[in-house]
């Protein structure tokens, strides 16, 4: 932001600055409705307008100003609703000191930070974190206990105090966001994907357990499969299991949806036949 | 057991409440697992209700509304399913089995959803046309009603009709299905896992990978072990791609504007 601008602009004065009672009201309206008008069309579009709506109607007394933004608002945007602070925030600071003619830049920074923060964020908000957290409580569960249901409560804490920083981050660096934070995101999923998937890896042989309760007889010898297969690896057959599907799902025109067809029905068959058990 | 109204009516709003948590609050009452615990918790069989959550979770670990995908909706498959198994007295596998293919099927709802919402965004157009800018806010809010709608209705339907083909379905269903849906119960957990080894680098990475397999499947390591393994070997990956930047920036060119 250079000085010169400043000027040529109308002189930001007590009116027209954002203070941490707008931010927050951004913040809240992001957080508590961030995606609920979500649709086809212009998918958040029409939330983020909603969110964003307290800063200009602070900054644009006139009518024909805050229509004109509103308007601009309201069209498409889509992202990951964890990173849309930084962008709300970033965003609020762009029409702070550029008012009306900001327009380019506030359209630029939307569209320009929506893809990359939606790769990063559907990542490491979307996969990493409910994959550790769930991976933990859905083992618990399956023992009895709901321990692991109460692990994803204290997470919702922590994102949501994340959520309110990511706003403050977003307005204090404006549009310098996207240099700071393009190289430390790069290493962040990296290691979030190393986190991933070790506990992934862990999740193979606990929860994925059938079992081949088939035994040969042949006179006085008896073999049991299991412990043949035992013998060879532990959880040889999950592991045998999950090669097969990783497989499968990288065929062509195969979709998750199809896969669980397939898994059920195979599943029910061997079952039925008495080749895989619990 | 009967199921009674109050017991509906709870769980009916329970659905709407837990869609609306996943768009935004996010403390995790969309997710099967949860879903499962609660319905247990209001029927009265936790440890049924906590097994089918985990199992429909584990299916679906990595599978994300990205960009707007619509994705099985497992949240009211693990009510119903689990209310039915209680009901029935059949159990975990019939409720995975009844679990499964209503998820599968509500994901129609979903999208009906969706789709009604861009109703809302053409009135907030024109209220905004009209310089009605409470009007512009107001329309993003009745976003929540489609939403709520498109798992409290299902539920409910489900759940007042249920008894009726609980029993059809209990009488229809011969024991070696039963153990079908049991041995899919210990298999679908597979295809999460596939899914997630599809979405992030696994090949790239493998190495980690086999390390928690190892750390599982031989030392008998605890999930939360594991997951201090994983912590602290991307805490370290983490480290040094910072110092190499680092190292690399101190030669580049001044990057201050």
């Amino acid at each position: 932001m250079k000085m010169s601008d400043k000027v040529v602009n109308n002189q930001p004065n007590s009116e027209n600055k954002i203070t941490k009672k707008e931010l927050k009201r951004i913040f809240f309206r992001w957080f508590l409705a961030g995606q609920v008008g979500w649709n086809y069309e212009r998918m958040q579009g029409l939330c983020y307008c909603y969110s964003i709506m307290p800063v200009l109607r602070k900054l644009y007394k006139k009518e024909e100003e805050l229509k004109k933004a509103v308007k601009r608002h309201l069209q498409f945007f889509n992202t990951e609703p964890d990173m849309a602070h930084f962008i709300l925030g970033a965003n609020a600071a762009i029409e702070e000191r550029e008012g009306t003619d900001g327009e380019e830049a506030s359209t630029a920074i939307k569209t320009g930070l929506m893809g990359p923060f939606a790769g990063v964020g559907d990542t490491i908000f979307g996969v990493i974190i409910p994959t550790v957290i769930l991976s933990i409580g859905a083992n618990m569960a399956l023992n009895g206990s709901s321990v692991g249901v109460w692990i994803w409560l204290i997470w919702a804490f922590v994102r949501f105090w994340l959520r309110w920083k990511f706003t403050e981050i977003g307005y204090v660096q404006g549009t310098k966001l996207i240099a700071t934070m393009s190289d430390r995101i790069q290493s962040l999923t990296e290691a979030a994907s190393i986190l991933g998937l070790t506990v992934i890896g862990a999740l193979i042989p606990t929860v994925v357990t059938p079992k081949v309760p088939f035994v040969f007889q042949s006179g006085e010898v008896t073999l049991e499969v299991q412990q043949v297969l035992d013998q060879i690896m532990p959880a040889l057959i999950p592991v045998i299991l999950v090669a097969f599907v990783y497989w499968l799902l990288g065929k062509e025109k195969m979709t998750s949806t199809k896969a669980i067809w397939i898994l059920l029905m195979a599943s029910i068959i061997l079952g039925g036949l008495g080749v895989l058990g619990t | 057991m009967e199921i009674t109204a109050w017991q509906i009516i709870i769980l009916s709003i329970y659905a709407f409440v837990a869609i609306y948590d996943s768009l935004e609050t996010n403390i995790g009452l969309n997710r099967p697992i949860q879903a499962g615990f609660f319905t247990g918790l209001i029927l009265g069989d936790v440890t049924l209700g906590l097994a089918v959550g985990a199992t429909l979770q584990l299916m679906v670990l990595g599978v994300g509304t990205y960009g707007g995908a619509s994705i099985p909706d497992y949240m009211s498959g693990a009510v119903i399913g689990t209310a039915f198994g209680i009901m029935s007295g059949l159990g975990v596998e019939f409720a995975i089995g009844i679990a499964v293919p209503i998820g599968l099927f509500l994901v129609q709802l979903d999208i009906l959803a969706r789709f009604t919402n861009t109703f809302f965004q053409h009135r907030a157009d024109k209220y905004a046309e009209d310089g009605n800018f409470d009007g512009v806010e107001r329309m993003n809010l009745l976003g929540i009603i489609p939403w709520g709608l498109s798992r409290a209705i299902p539920v409910a339907i489900a759940l007042i009709f249920g008894p009726e083909i609980v029993d059809a379905l209990v009488n229809i269903t011969p024991q070696w299905l039963l153990n079908g849906l049991s041995v899919a119960g210990k298999v679908l957990p597979a295809l999460g896992i596939a899914i997630l080894l599809r979405y992030l680098p696994a090949k790239r990475y493998l190495p980690y990978l086999l390390i928690g397999f190892a750390l599982a499947a031989f030392l008998q390591v605890s999930m939360i072990g594991v997951a201090i393994v994983g912590l602290a070997l991307g805490l370290l990956v983490y480290q040094r791609s910072r110092e190499q930047l680092s190292i690399a920036g101190k030669g580049g060119v001044d990057e201050d504007e």
